[in-house]
């Protein structure tokens, strides 16, 4: 309930007590209702009844509870919740919010991979694969790490392609590129490293024969900057995720994603979900981590931080560094000419708060396929849920979850006045809109191994294996979806379940957004054909279901 | 519940009010309301401003004035400030033409002159948006779309900060002239001068077409090619802070962008910049852009407009027959300009953030004169009352005149103060501005800059009231969003 409803009843209240003085007597009557004789149900993680396979929960179109949208145009993903709307302060804060998550900041670079949030979740959607390998990646990035998850020397745990020349008014992008051992020196600032991705066609069939192609990436770096990278080098391509109903994920209470922990499949349904347990850098804990394709990080603001950090080059309280590492003397030359240099950061707490608040509250996509007024959702929806759950997809795709108190920012109380900072005893007020819903995201947070394997090597364009020089490629073949990536807990197999919420406006709100990590899928149904490991039984399943079933579980997805 | 409908049979309820269209919470609280006159009554009763003297009509407002007519004021203010709006926009392409056919300094300055004219009225149409009207949600087929969907053509008239790099060259400012995503820039020098390999332009002609085509061009919204502020860039240009010979580009000086006009000169002595000479083409296509986005201007005016048209209109329509439904709109368009668009985005990003990117007119440096007519526009919806741009003034029933009516005689007053104390704060603003200390100065003393601070806090002020006011009527804006859970 939001604060002007709450005032409302508040004054009802009174108002009605006002009454009694101005004209007769008091004669409400309380009836106190009889509880039902309760049963037992076998409770799900939530503590509520498990979804029945047969029969759509009432609530299920609201996939955000309170905080979801009813637009479905281009602007779905972009758009307040009405308990937002409705409170002029808070309508305030994400309006802000918003500006900020649309603006690039003054102090962005000195490398960076975008100049503003929204240059990655383009229409604070998912972001797209560059069409040409020659193309540079503007809005996905790729990750670094040894066969033992440690960062590289030299570059960190990212590459970022593009110096800040390239962002400067007047310049083309490519004035930021990397060049082969051109910062070096030292002096000259040139982007990190040039990825690309190429793609080679893998073909197959279902079992009753209808072909798919599903497009294999290689990964590879061309023309890198500051030298080589260390041995043992492995990339990870991530394209930026939706951004909206994170507020949500954030606020389940961890001991309920935690009770969907079963590392030993104890239940033998080839399924071992585990946590992803990191450091809430306020707290200091070890929580379970939510957002990020490895679950790297435990609540959207350090999320954010992190973004503004490693993507856009921009310091914050949280994460106080420029994005140099000692040894980019030329990085760390540009970054002092900044603005802001030293111990002030580029990014101030209020703005920080600002736009964390903004990507909380941003609104989840009510579901299509529903007509309100008759309760009656679409057949193939209806029977698409069925084949979902019998396939049991929902083993990861976790459909339901609770939120419990959503807390106010950690970086303290927003005004438009500026941020007062919390204290031991007062700290910001919760955000109303995202506690105590319920909501229908379909994951589990959990990492799962979804198989697979890779190997990088030295190549030149042409294929030819070489060891070194401007014309020396890095190149990673995998099978399957692993990246070899180590990240934290997750290994190289591994992966975070994403949520599947607002998955059918994903091409809607930008066309030329694709699915899975690195955008690989070009639609939902190759999505689903790339599962393995833990979800090789639900592949499976899918893949031997009749045409008009698989359709049907489609359409079910697209509704989403 | 059944004491309170006795307490209102009792005390009676205006005959002339409607309740068909009230929601239950309203229908509801305005019983309730009606209550509170036996405790606290304005008419005739002991805690009114007139006490136990009073007699209904003494207290200067008439008793007569209904909630229907308030809210048929504020629909015929709406009409004339957009009617203004697109009288103004009319006269200034007619003025660009001139210019565009004779570059001389003087139709350059006529033309700025012009632009500065046009955006007088439109400040004072904001207070329209916000609230589901056709500016926010007019689809192109005429009919208006769901609450917040922003299928409206606000972005294509007023859309800022611009990433206006899409739009012609830029110079080296602050980084900011570019689009959201690198992926969605068009090329070097904009629509105007960009070139594909071959040599020809990439946009090969500059047409109402072309322009709307690339608005948000890849969904990006900071492409934005036509508008006011569209139009703003080209004859500004980036304010670059040159003027006081500074070496740091970051310290904003008193002067707005300073595009020559040559940059529209077409017999031999086109520039792209001082000194920086191009092909006449150049400036030819800069000229045809310029009336281009008047032009498309224009028509997007014309749209709301008449939506807006009194009896005929097809909003004005359906909004004098809104009921409560329409009062909370007013109501919340009051609000959520007063707090989230100006005082929050339009002002204190551009504090926090310390840019001139964030600065809502930035190449003109007429920030002051949004922020004041924005606020205005807040103070006419309360007053009814508007001022067109011939002189000519619209007068009606207020929602001062109602909240007396109803007995909310402090309120009515305090929000009435408040209103005043935001717009003699905009005014300090206003004034440093046209004696040579623009909005983009001011703020880089940042929150804490006192005339600054002044006029965010009487709008914090005036919000909290405006809060008050929709309790105290009972309508709560709630309701304007109920009818979008329809099927979906």
């Amino acid at each position: 309930m939001h604060k002007s409803a709450v005032v409302i009843f508040l004054s009802l209240f009174l108002l009605s007590s006002v009454l009694s003085g101005c004209g007769g007597s008091d004669a409400v009557e309380t009836v106190t209702p009889t509880p039902p004789t309760p049963k037992e149900p076998v409770l799900d993680h939530s503590g509520l009844t498990p979804l029945n396979i047969d029969v759509i929960d009432k609530s299920e179109y609201l996939s955000g509870g309170e905080a979801t949208t009813f637009v479905s145009n281009e602007n779905a993903f972009s758009r307040k919740p009405a308990a937002i709307i409705g409170d002029f302060q808070l309508d305030g804060f994400f309006t802000q919010g918003d500006h900020l998550f649309r603006t690039p900041d003054d102090d962005i670079g000195p490398i960076l991979s975008t100049g503003s949030c929204q240059g990655c979740h383009l229409n604070d959607g998912r972001g797209v694969v560059p069409g040409t390998p020659t193309t540079p990646m503007s809005s996905m990035l790729v990750k670094l790490a040894n066969g033992k998850g440690e960062a590289d020397p030299i570059y960190g745990d990212q590459i970022q392609p593009f110096s800040i020349h390239g962002f400067i008014d007047g310049n083309a992008l490519s004035a930021g590129f990397s060049k082969h051992d051109g910062s070096v020196s030292g002096v000259q600032l040139y982007g990190e490293a040039f990825p690309f991705i190429v793609f080679e066609t893998i073909t197959g069939s279902y079992p009753d024969g209808s072909a798919y192609a599903l497009r294999n990436p290689v990964y590879k770096v061309r023309d890198l900057s500051y030298g080589a990278f260390m041995e043992d080098i492995r990339f990870s391509a991530r394209v930026a995720p939706q951004a909206f109903g994170v507020g949500l994920l954030d606020a389940i209470p961890q001991e309920n994603l935690l009770a969907l922990v079963d590392e030993e499949d104890s239940n033998s349904d080839g399924i071992s979900g585990r946590a992803s347990m990191v450091t809430n850098v306020f707290t200091g804990e070890k929580v379970i981590g939510r957002f990020a394709y490895k679950a790297q990080n435990p609540t959207v603001l350090q999320q954010v931080a992190g973004a503004y950090n490693g993507d856009m080059g921009v310091s914050t309280s949280i994460i106080a560094s420029e994005p140099c590492l000692e040894t980019q003397l030329a990085c760390l030359l540009a970054a002092e000419q900044e603005n802001k240099t030293g111990d002030e950061v580029d990014l101030g707490d209020h703005s920080l708060a600002l736009v964390e608040f903004y990507n909380r509250v941003l609104a989840v996509p009510a579901r299509r396929g529903y007509d309100k007024n008759s309760d009656i959702w679409t057949e193939e929806v209806t029977a698409g849920r069925k084949l979902f759950l019998q396939a049991n997809c929902s083993g990861c795709h976790t459909p339901r979850h609770v939120t419990g108190d959503a807390k106010g920012s950690e970086l303290g109380e927003l005004s438009l006045g500026g941020l007062t900072a919390n204290t031991d005893s007062q700290h910001a007020q919760s955000i109303a809109v995202l506690s105590n819903q319920t909501i229908y995201p379909y994951t589990d947070l959990l990492l799962h191994d979804m198989g697979g394997s890779c190997a990088v090597t030295r190549e030149t364009t042409a294929g030819l294996s070489c060891s070194t020089g401007a014309e020396c490629l890095y190149v990673q073949r995998c099978d399957g979806l692993a990246d070899g990536l180590i990240q934290g807990d997750a290994s190289g197999t591994e992966w975070k379940t994403p949520a599947l919420w607002g998955l059918g406006l994903v091409q809607t709100v930008n066309k030329g957004a694709s699915f899975l990590h690195d955008g690989r899928a070009r639609t939902i149904e190759e999505a689903v054909l790339w599962h393995d490991g833990e979800a090789k039984n639900s592949k499976e399943t899918f893949m031997n279901y009749s045409k008009a079933e698989r359709e049907q579980l489609l359409a079910f997805l697209q509704s989403l | 519940m059944r004491t309170i409908i006795i307490c209102n049979l009792l005390l009676g309820i205006k005959e002339d009010m409607k309740f068909s269209s009230f929601s239950k919470i309203s229908a509801a609280l305005l019983v309730a309301l009606s209550l509170t006159a036996c405790v606290e009554d304005g008419d005739d009763g002991t805690s009114g401003v007139a006490g136990a003297e009073g007699i209904a009509g003494k207290s200067g407002v008439s008793t007569f004035v209904t909630r229907d007519d308030v809210i048929t004021t504020n629909a015929n203010i709406a009409y004339a400030a957009y009617a203004d709006s697109l009288i103004s926009a009319t006269t200034l392409k007619t003025v660009l033409e001139t210019f565009v056919a004779d570059p001389s300094k003087v139709n350059f300055a006529l033309a700025k002159q012009a632009w500065l004219d046009s955006r007088e009225p439109y400040g004072q149409t904001e207070v329209y948006r916000f609230r589901q009207g056709p500016i926010d949600e007019l689809k192109a087929d005429g009919t208006l779309g769901k609450d917040d969907a922003g299928e409206g053509p606000e972005g294509l008239i007023n859309a800022w900060p611009l990433g206006e790099a899409i739009i012609d060259y830029v110079e080296a400012v602050d980084g900011l002239s570019g689009p959201e995503s690198p992926a969605n820039a068009v090329g070097m020098g904009g629509i105007i001068a960009a070139k594909k390999d071959d040599g020809t332009f990439k946009y090969a002609t500059i047409d109402a077409t072309t322009l709307s085509n690339l608005f948000e061009h890849g969904e990006d919204g900071r492409n934005v090619t036509t508008g006011y502020h569209a139009i703003e860039f080209l004859l500004w240009g980036q304010d670059l802070n040159k003027e006081a010979a500074q070496s740091d580009s970051k310290v904003h000086d008193n002067t707005p962008g300073q595009r020559p006009f040559s940059d529209f000169n077409t017999s031999g002595a086109c520039t792209s910049g001082l000194g920086n000479v191009m092909a006449d083409e150049i400036c030819t296509r800069r000229g045809q852009y310029l009336v281009t986005t008047a032009e498309l201007l224009i028509k997007e005016l014309t749209r709301v407009t008449e939506q807006w048209e009194p009896v005929s209109g097809a909003h004005y329509k359906t909004f004098v027959a809104g009921g409560d439904v329409s009062l909370a709109k007013i109501l919340e368009g009051m609000g959520r300009l007063s707090f989230g668009e100006l005082a929050g985005e339009r002002i204190n990003v551009a504090l926090i953030e310390n840019s001139q990117e964030d600065e809502h007119s930035c190449f003109s440096d007429n920030t002051h004169r949004d922020i004041f007519l924005n606020a205005k526009g807040v103070q006419n919806s309360f007053n009814a009352k508007y001022v067109r741009i011939d002189g000519e003034v619209i007068e009606g029933a207020s929602i001062y005149d109602l909240l007396v009516v109803e007995g909310q005689h402090e309120l009515a007053n305090k929000l009435r103060g408040a209103l005043e104390a935001t717009m003699s704060a905009a005014a300090v603003i206003d004034t440093k501005a046209k004696t040579g200390t623009p909005f983009d100065v001011l703020m880089q003393e940042g929150i804490a800059q006192p005339n600054i601070k002044a006029v965010i806090d009487a709008l914090v002020a005036q919000t909290d009231d405006i809060e008050a006011v929709i309790i105290a009527l009972g309508v709560t804006t709630n309701d304007l969003r109920d009818d979008t859970e329809q099927t979906i």
